[in-house]
């Protein structure tokens, strides 16, 4: 199944590492957006956080291996882990398939909410994809 | 990428000696204590894991044990390797922004194997890219290659075929060969291919050095400047060598993995078709194929490119249909009375042994891929 890379939701919130965050009262849910399995391709392994380990915002917490390259899952915002999407760890196929549903990854507790008033609005990611697309046409054409 | 990058050479050291190291260089410059690098490194013989594998599932480790060969695990992706004294280990540090170096994998993956092929050259040895990101010679493999990150920094590493021990390498490392009789040996001796073999007799290792220096530096556009460890580099050796040295490092499973072997035999109007698929059932990947048989397929490199392109793709029958059809609509070859369908129908039997005749398998892979 293709997925448009280019598909940002409206009621989502983003970073430039292409994480998605929905969050709602204290609690958010995370994943990858799906630009961001588009760029790492097809997702052979995934290792996440346990249950209630926490976890800063941008810094290494899990690993993603996609055609040999062991990838680092960088959450977009701090906080604890309440639940991991415990199925992508024995198939991860479905960040593939479905990123914004069946392929989240983390349900965590937001430690700094005022963290979301950081991250971008759905206008303004896809505006950072536009920009990363243009690059990766420039780079493909120096080839 | 007009930049100074440091060259390092750190010699022959032990799997987990090198292993460290590379997660020390790929911190230090993330960091930003060290410039990009360029490092050759070789081995002592060992069984180098992929990070996320299981060693149980991948090495002998009777053998290994029995042969002092040491077993250890990668900060790269991939599947486990064997490398002694006969391979050449090169490996890029660079940060992840520097100008030229692509963001997006595939492309990454292409221009610093790119820089490979460029110092085998040199050598006079016609190498090539083949996607992913394998380096090969007439459709034999010379060099493996893989990668990670941490932070802002990136390693991409590979590994040069000097004078490789392919027995050695089919006795450590559980291949998809179910028999290891003369021919399937043989025949896997078939995929992969060393500087001696192709050149007639090997490089001295200084040369071979300074063609991949060369090979690197013209295609990325960088100046290579001989460097050494750095105090800080030391010290952080220093604190990372006994994780590397411990069990919890190599033998710690580190993902749920489901590994089945699988041969099936099929027979042809143009010959017998044998393929030995290793699976990951769990999800739902052909990790390894190995395809022989007595029929005749022009180019001869058509097969282990087949090989190359089934790698860790799925084994649902619709994907697996589009996978062994979409190749051959990609290449010209020639297997007189065997049609790619055919050997769609063979790997499908090896992944589901459940008898189901040649046409209902097309058929209702043909409806789930359209799906």
């Amino acid at each position: 199944m293709q997925v448009d890379k280019r598909f940002v939701p409206e009621d989502l919130r983003y970073d430039r590492n292409d994480y998605w965050v929905k969050a709602t009262a204290g609690e958010a849910v995370i994943g990858l957006t799906a630009y961001g399995q588009d760029v790492t391709g097809d997702i052979l392994y995934l290792e996440l956080p346990p249950a209630g380990s926490s976890f800063r915002r941008g810094e290494d917490s899990g690993s993603i291996e996609s055609g040999k390259w062991v990838g680092r899952l960088l959450p977009p915002v701090t906080g604890m882990v309440l639940e991991r999407n415990s199925a992508l760890e024995t198939d991860p196929s479905g960040v593939n398939q479905d990123p914004y549903g069946a392929g989240w990854l983390l349900r965590v507790r937001l430690a700094d909410p005022s963290e979301l008033d950081g991250l971008l609005n759905p206008a303004a990611y896809r505006e950072w994809i536009a920009g990363q697309i243009r690059r990766e046409r420039e780079e493909e054409a120096a080839l | 990428m007009s930049d100074y990058w440091r060259l390092l050479d750190t010699g022959t050291q032990p799997a987990a000696h090198n292993m460290a190291l590379e997660r020390v260089i790929l911190a230090a410059r993330s960091r930003g204590l060290i410039p990009n690098t360029l490092h050759f490194l070789e081995f002592t013989p060992s069984v180098l894991v992929g990070y996320h594998q299981s060693v149980s599932l991948e090495v002998d480790e009777g053998y290994c044990l029995r042969h002092g060969i040491e077993i250890n695990r990668r900060v790269s992706g991939g599947g486990a390797i064997y490398v002694d004294q006969g391979v050449l280990g090169w490996e890029l540090v660079a940060c992840k922004d520097t100008p030229g170096i692509p963001g997006r994998l595939e492309e990454m993956y292409r221009l610093l194997c790119e820089g490979a092929v460029a110092g085998l050259a040199r050598l006079g040895v016609a190498a090539r890219f083949r996607p992913k990101n394998d380096i090969e010679v007439g459709g034999r493999k010379i060099s493996g290659t893989g990668g990670a990150e941490a932070g802002n920094a990136l390693i991409y590493h590979g590994t040069v075929l000097n004078d490789f021990d392919v027995e050695t390498m089919i006795r450590c490392l559980r291949l998809p060969i179910a028999k290891l009789d003369d021919k399937q040996v043989q025949s896997f001796k078939e995929r992969v291919v060393s500087l001696r073999e192709v050149l007639g007799s090997l490089p001295a290792m200084p040369v071979i050095k300074q063609a991949m220096v060369e090979g690197f530096a013209s295609v990325l556009g960088i100046r290579l400047e001989a460097g050494a460890l750095t105090e800080q580099e030391k010290k952080l050796l220093e604190q990372e060598l006994p994780l590397f040295q411990s069990d919890d490092w190599t033998r710690g499973t580190r993902r749920l993995q489901n590994s089945s072997l699988s041969t099936v035999d099929y027979k042809t109007t143009g010959g017998l078709i044998r393929v030995t698929l290793r699976l990951d059932r769990t999800r739902h990947r052909i990790r390894y194929a190995f395809i022989t048989g007595d029929f005749f397929a022009y180019p001869e490199r058509s097969i282990l490119d087949l090989e190359a392109a089934l790698k860790n793709t799925s084994c649902e029958p619709g994907d697996l249909l589009q996978t062994v059809r979409g190749f051959f609509a990609a290449h010209q070859v020639r297997i007189p009375g065997i049609t790619p369908d055919d050997f769609f129908y063979a790997l499908q039997t090896a992944i589901y042994p459940t008898g189901r005749g040649r046409e209902q398998s097309l058929k209702t892979a043909e409806s789930s891929a359209g799906r």
